[in-house]
């Protein structure tokens, strides 16, 4: 799972260097991934736990 | 200030914080390969927003300056954030634990990675005040040399933005032996690191490796500048 996240960063990078149009939407992509696998990986609870 | 001069000083400034989130994420390849503290779920979420914080500058100088680009950074650091204050937050709900990983001048690495998202967010928001850069037409430096402009420390911005691939490259081939394909386990167990010394010649061969790549791209780029049409 981690492992995804960081090869949707890579193919961010190749997107960078080819100047795609799909960048920007797949570094919004990547991004909300990042922030699914932080919220699957919350599994102490904590009295502020968002 | 000339527009040649304002585009020098923002691509410069654009670099320096490319080579700021190098040092950062090298830190964590040292830490993970030279001390051999694997890292925690956490701590590749903040990985992969300090990734994140890298792409702005880099379309910036490839791609030319636009706020956008900028705003892909300020979203990243808030992302890291959130994983950088979930586990400040652990570590202040766990009274009796003395926090997760080593201490660096005090602070562990998380609230290192906290302050750094932080002074990130305000240093684009400074950044973004200086409003010239965006008015003029600047098509990037990948535009630029294919048009055969030559640009000035063209083998520096390469070797930063190279630098910052090959990291990405070690990151996520790190990953597999650790997580696999599936979750990555909450609390990993240490391995046995290369050594303090070592874990540095380790970073420095990765540099090495990004700097010769990016020599032989700029001969390249010159030799093709050179040629008659």
């Amino acid at each position: 799972m981690m492992f995804s996240m960081f090869v949707l960063w890579i193919i961010v990078f190749i997107g960078i260097f080819l100047r795609q149009r799909w960048v920007t939407p797949l570094v919004l992509v990547t991004l909300v991934w990042t922030l699914v696998l932080l919220k699957l990986h919350m599994t102490d609870p904590i009295p502020l736990n968002f | 200030m000339s527009d040649t001069q304002t585009l020098r000083l923002a691509r410069l400034i654009n670099m320096a914080a490319l080579f700021a989130l190098i040092g950062v994420l090298a830190g964590s390849l040292h830490l993970q390969f030279g001390v051999g503290e694997q890292p925690c779920p956490l701590c590749l979420v903040q990985r992969s927003a300090m990734i994140g914080l890298a792409v702005g500058p880099m379309m910036n100088l490839l791609w030319g300056m636009k706020p956008a680009h900028y705003a892909l950074s300020i979203l990243a650091a808030l992302v890291g954030s959130a994983g950088s204050i979930r586990q400040i937050l652990l570590h202040i709900n766990d009274p009796m634990g003395t926090g997760y990983g080593p201490a660096v001048m005090g602070y562990h690495l998380y609230t290192w990675a906290l302050i750094t998202f932080i002074v990130a967010i305000a240093g684009i928001a400074v950044v973004l005040l200086w409003n010239r850069p965006f008015t003029i037409n600047d098509p990037g430096v990948l535009a630029s040399v294919s048009r055969g402009i030559r640009v000035s420390g063209l083998v520096a911005l390469l070797w930063a933005i190279l630098w910052a691939t090959v990291e990405l490259v070690v990151i996520t081939v790190a990953v597999l032996p650790e997580c696999g394909l599936g979750m990555c386990p909450d609390d990993p167990e240490p391995i046995g690191g290369l050594g303090d010394s070592v874990g540095w010649v380790f970073i420095a061969v990765t540099g090495l490796i990004a700097l010769i790549a990016a020599v032989m791209v700029d001969r390249r780029l010159a030799r093709r500048a050179a040629a008659p049409c």
